[in-house]
């Protein structure tokens, strides 16, 4: 952030919406002057290039799990409460290498453990749109920041939808790149096999930029990876329309079909809490709210407009997207979360009798309830004997995903699909279930299962709240996401929230 | 017969000998100052990744190739989850599922009885090894009276797993295996093999039963932390356990440790139910695949193992099964015993009278002056008198241009100096005095010392009394070698001696 923008206003600006919203844990005036020295032992020479390079003078939002040195490291969580890190993730350093600025950390559900950001332990993100609703998750302060043009862009990380949810609720664009596709070092691990950092943008060619910057293997990082040589280009498209693509639609009602395929096929008994009882909760959840529908065949329009040729397809294994899913995602999280014992960092009890009771006294106080649970369910999953009726079963339900995505994108160039059946929900009455919340995670979770990238954008407003819409892409197939999405912002400008102004060109 | 069966399996764990740790960059170094060697990856911190080490990869192949084990084409780690105050992540990197080697085995000698007897010719017992496998060591927990001190500069570094399958019967035999093994890794460069500071660790499990009944029920026995200690804990064990079996008692399921101030095994804790380690494939790490270069790398690190090596020696050089135990204790001293060899050879010196001379040296002087100097057999390397001194020394002996006393002196002003034993003797006038102009003359001066002696001789020789005429000569040959400074060669100068003596002798 260049102090001109300072000079302008920028600051009485980013206090107001801040006031309003809660988006960052913390930001520092030095730091988004640019005076931090983030991971220089890393990267000799970056700070000295921040006066150069494609995203010069840019500050960037960092969610709390992404570490940037000498800044906090919380992850949402009262266990990190104060922690600094000693070292730059290295997504965060190649970004600075190209001179953006680490401006802060945003405020995101412990340990990104949820879809609304109020599982943070330190305060709530209210949606720029509207502040009585979420802003989303876990991601929620890194959209809400990007979405009040109090930043042009934020890292988030997006396990199981963490960018695409916050950006689809808050209307800005997020990206949740191929797995390995960016370098995972020094992001706080939650599901090691279905996270990647990914990012939040006020418009798609922002978000290509940051990608093509921070993308590409890393020794740290040895399930990081290269794109192949013969993965779409990630050139903007410098106002030339996107070319055609065949895209392949995963329309509402063929979703409604899976949904009631699960229900038919419980065979436990019915009744209260049971089997049956939960799946139909389940396929309530995961019904599009009459919004989201109308705004998905808007896009479907718009893209058709654009030349695009929309075929309707199926996924006959995301209904089983959901378990394995969560299934997979807190058998990892509960091995991830070991660490977090108050021995060598972190907060724990003044006085315990032993290494024991230090080590129970720091993680139950430390850790929320949604953490607890989860780091239950997955010890639950992972124990001898039961492996394969949970663990491994998940793992086989994530290789059918795998070939379902295959199949189906061997004959389309994409897959567009919802991004969350509701829009930005509101808390209390007017919010969604922790189990509602879950559930709907269909659309997002599966291209995580599948370790394919996917994009999210908005494509206009409903109701006064956005809407948007991903398209999910073959392995390294980001920059065709990125053209049909850029094609479409070309052709429908993405609207922003009453009193949004735009510093950042 | 005996009427019971003892069962007893191994597991020895060894540390590699890697430059950097297993999944960080940190120095793998013992005895630094308490938490030097760390980083935020091998401390568990939020955020980071483990990045495989592939040198602990390949040193852990050739170890599992050298124990005849078969490689996995591909393997990969699991988490070990358990909390631990002294394991940063609260779970291990270990292999589970696809350890890196697999159904190996190495033959011990019958009954055991250390490693002299293992030479060839004696009667072997095959153990079959169940598995080598990776793994990231823990830190150290240090109780300190009220407070407990961790120390995570061992965290993170390599370990090899090595696993046997219950084919030992006595405490001799697991003895004699671990001192084998010992020898191996030290032979392979991959572990210092050194057991009282933890690089080299054996954990054991016990059981008896009536023999032909199978495996008795199981307890494991943890601290035996040098060979000795491996055979008496074991012995002790097996011997605790048929008397509780006798008095008609149970051998209770548990783990016990061995106390080495009381010669015996103790409780540690009785297994009430097994620990759920909840394994599941490391996520951050991609399985290993073993390509063609790995292979041969693994294959050039497969160096003659000790027993092979021993068998060889003896048989190409002719030396006892001493000097043998001896010359081949160590890869490197070995390796000298053969560089020395070869040089002395090359020197013109028949092979197995230089391998004898060789062995003389290395398993006398050289031996004793590395014990004074507190070095090892691994240590040769290290000295001045390198191996192919050491064969010029010999070969100038056996060429008779210096004594056996002066070579002595020679080989202490080698291993001060560091010049070529050629250059040594000829820069103080060590060598033997072979001019016959100058051996004529020392004969002279010793016979014009001494007239009475050479016509005692003379006359003795006459007179046909052998003995006498001996025995004068000789005084005679030490006179005129010390008229010469000692550098007249002794064969010359009796025969200078004897040839004026029976000049003499036939001119009475
Ligand atoms: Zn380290």
């Amino acid at each position: 952030m260049s102090r001109t923008v300072l000079q302008d206003g920028f600051s009485a600006y980013l206090d107001a919406w801040e006031a309003r919203i809660g988006s960052f844990l913390e930001k520092d005036a030095e730091t988004i002057a640019g005076s931090a020295v983030l991971g220089a032992d890393r990267e000799p020479g970056y700070a000295s290039d921040s006066t150069k390079g494609v995203l010069r003078g840019l500050p960037f939002g960092v969610k709390d799990n992404i570490a940037v040195k000498d800044m906090r490291l919380s992850c949402g969580s009262r266990l990190l409460d104060g922690f600094r890190s000693p070292y730059s993730a290295t997504a965060v350093a190649r970004l600075a290498a190209v001179g953006a600025m680490p401006a802060g950390k945003t405020n995101m559900d412990e340990f990104g453990m949820g879809s609304s950001t109020d599982n943070s332990a330190f305060m709530r993100t209210n949606n720029p749109w509207d502040v009585e609703r979420v802003a989303g998750g876990s991601s929620g302060g890194s959209a809400a920041a990007v979405a009040a043009g109090l930043v042009p862009f934020a890292l988030g990380s997006d396990t199981g939808g963490s960018v695409r949810q916050p950006a689809n609720f808050c209307g800005v664009v997020g990206l949740k790149p191929t797995y390995g596709a960016v370098s995972r070092f020094g992001l706080v691990a939650y599901a090691s096999s279905l996270e990647t950092i990914g990012v939040l943008a006020d418009s798609v060619a922002r978000a290509r930029t940051v990608f093509a910057a921070m993308r590409g293997a890393d020794p740290l990082d040895q399930t990081s990876f290269d794109a192949p040589a013969d993965a779409p280009s990630l050139l903007p498209l410098g106002g030339k329309p996107a070319e055609p693509r065949a895209i392949g639609v995963l329309s509402p009602s063929a979703v409604a079909k899976a949904l009631a395929s699960t229900l038919s096929g419980q065979a436990g008994p019915a009744g209260n809490g049971g089997p049956d009882e939960a799946a139909r909760e389940a396929s309530a959840a995961a019904m599009l709210e009459p919004e989201v529908a109308l705004g998905f065949e808007a896009a479907k329009e718009g893209l058709r407009a654009l030349g695009h040729r929309l075929v309707d397809v199926e996924l006959p294994s995301l209904k089983y997207g959901v378990p394995a899913y969560y299934t997979i995602a807190t058998a990892e999280a509960s091995a991830n979360l070991a660490r977090f014992d108050g021995i060598r960092y972190g907060n724990r009890p003044a006085y315990a009798e032993n290494p024991d009771g230090l080590i129970d006294g720091a993680r139950g106080s430390g850790f929320g309830d949604e953490v607890k649970l989860r780091i239950l369910l997955g010890t639950f999953v992972l124990r001898s004997g039961f492996q394969d009726r949970y663990y491994l079963r998940a793992q086989r339900i994530r290789t059918g995903i795998r070939l379902d995505f295959n199949r189906v994108l061997a004959g389309v160039d994409a897959v567009l699909m919802p991004v969350f059946p509701t829009r930005a929900f509101g808390r209390g009455e007017r919010g969604l279930s922790p189990f509602a919340q879950k559930a709907a995670d269909l659309f997002t979770c599966c291209a995580n299962l599948a370790g394919l990238p996917a994009l999210a954008f908005p494509t206009g407003v409903e109701g006064g709240l956005p809407v948007g819409v991903q398209l999910v892409g073959k392995a390294f197939g980001e920059g065709l996401l990125l053209d049909v999405a850029e094609g479409y912002e070309a052709a429908h400008p993405i609207a922003r929230p009453a009193g949004y102004r735009a510093f950042w060109g | 017969m005996m009427k019971y069966q003892s069962f007893i399996g191994l597991e020895v764990h060894i540390h590699l000998l890697t430059k950097s740790k297993a999944f960080c960059s940190c120095r793998a170094a013992f005895g630094d100052e308490p938490n030097s060697n760390v980083c935020p990856v091998c401390m568990g911190y939020p955020g980071v990744l483990p990045a495989l080490n592939g040198e602990a990869m390949r040193m852990g192949a050739v170890v599992a190739r050298a124990l005849n084990c078969t490689l996995s084409p591909k393997t990969w780690f699991e988490r070990k989850q358990y909390f631990y105050p002294d394991m940063p992540k609260n779970y291990q990197i270990s292999q589970f599922a696809s350890p890196l080697g697999v159904d190996g085995w190495v033959d011990i000698p019958a009954g055991g009885g250390g490693p002299a007897s293992s030479a060839a010719g004696t009667a072997t017992k095959r153990i079959r090894i169940k598995e080598c496998h990776l793994e990231e060591d823990a830190g150290k927990m240090i109780h300190a009276g009220n407070v407990s001190l961790v120390d995570y500069n061992r965290a993170g570094t390599s370990l090899l797993e090595i696993v046997t399958e219950p084919d030992f019967e006595t405490g001799a035999e697991a003895e004699c295996y671990v001192q084998q093994l010992r020898r191996t890794v030290r032979y392979l460069g991959v572990c210092d093999g050194n057991m009282e500071e933890g690089s080299l660790r054996c954990d054991a499990n016990v059981s008896v039963n009536l023999r032909g009944q199978g495996l008795g029920s199981k307890v494991e026995i943890k601290n035996l932390n040098s060979s000795r200690f491996v055979r008496l804990g074991l012995d002790y064990e097996i011997e605790r356990q048929v008397a509780l079996v006798e008095k008609g008692g149970m051998v209770r399921q548990e783990t016990r440790l061995w106390n080495e101030n009381r010669d015996q095994t103790e409780t540690m804790r009785v297994k009430e139910s097994s620990n759920d380690y909840r394994f599941f494939p490391e996520p951050d790490l991609p399985p290993f695949s073993a390509d063609a270069g790995f292979i041969s790398s693994v294959e050039a690190g497969l160096v003659e193992l000790p027993f092979d090596r021993e068998r060889r020696v003896g048989s190409e050089f002719g030396l006892s099964r001493e000097q043998v135990t001896i010359v081949c204790e160590e890869r490197a001293f070995a390796d000298y015993f053969e560089a020395a060899v070869a040089e002395a050879e090359r020197l013109g010196m028949d092979k197995k009278v230089a391998a004898e001379r060789v062995a003389i040296w290395m398993t006398g002087e050289l031996k004793r002056v590395m014990n004074r100097d507190g070095l090892g057999a691994a240590d040769v390397g290290a000295l001045k008198v390198t191996g192919a001194r050491l064969a010029a020394i010999v070969a100038l002996v056996a060429s008779g241009r210096i004594s056996g006393k002066i070579a002595r002196q020679l080989f202490d002003a080698a291993l001060v100096e560091e010049a070529e034993p050629a250059d040594i003797v000829a820069a103080r006038g060590w060598e033997l005095v072979v001019d016959p102009a100058r051996i004529a003359a020392a004969v002279e001066e010793a016979i014009a010392a001494e007239p009475s002696a050479f016509s005692g001789a003379a006359a003795a020789t006459a007179g046909g009394d052998v003995g006498k005429a001996r025995t004068l000569s000789a005084f005679l040959v030490g006179k005129a070698i010390g008229a010469s400074g000692g550098k007249a060669e002794p064969g010359l100068v009796k025969a200078a001696v004897e040839a004026r003596v029976t000049a003499a002798a036939t001119a009475l």
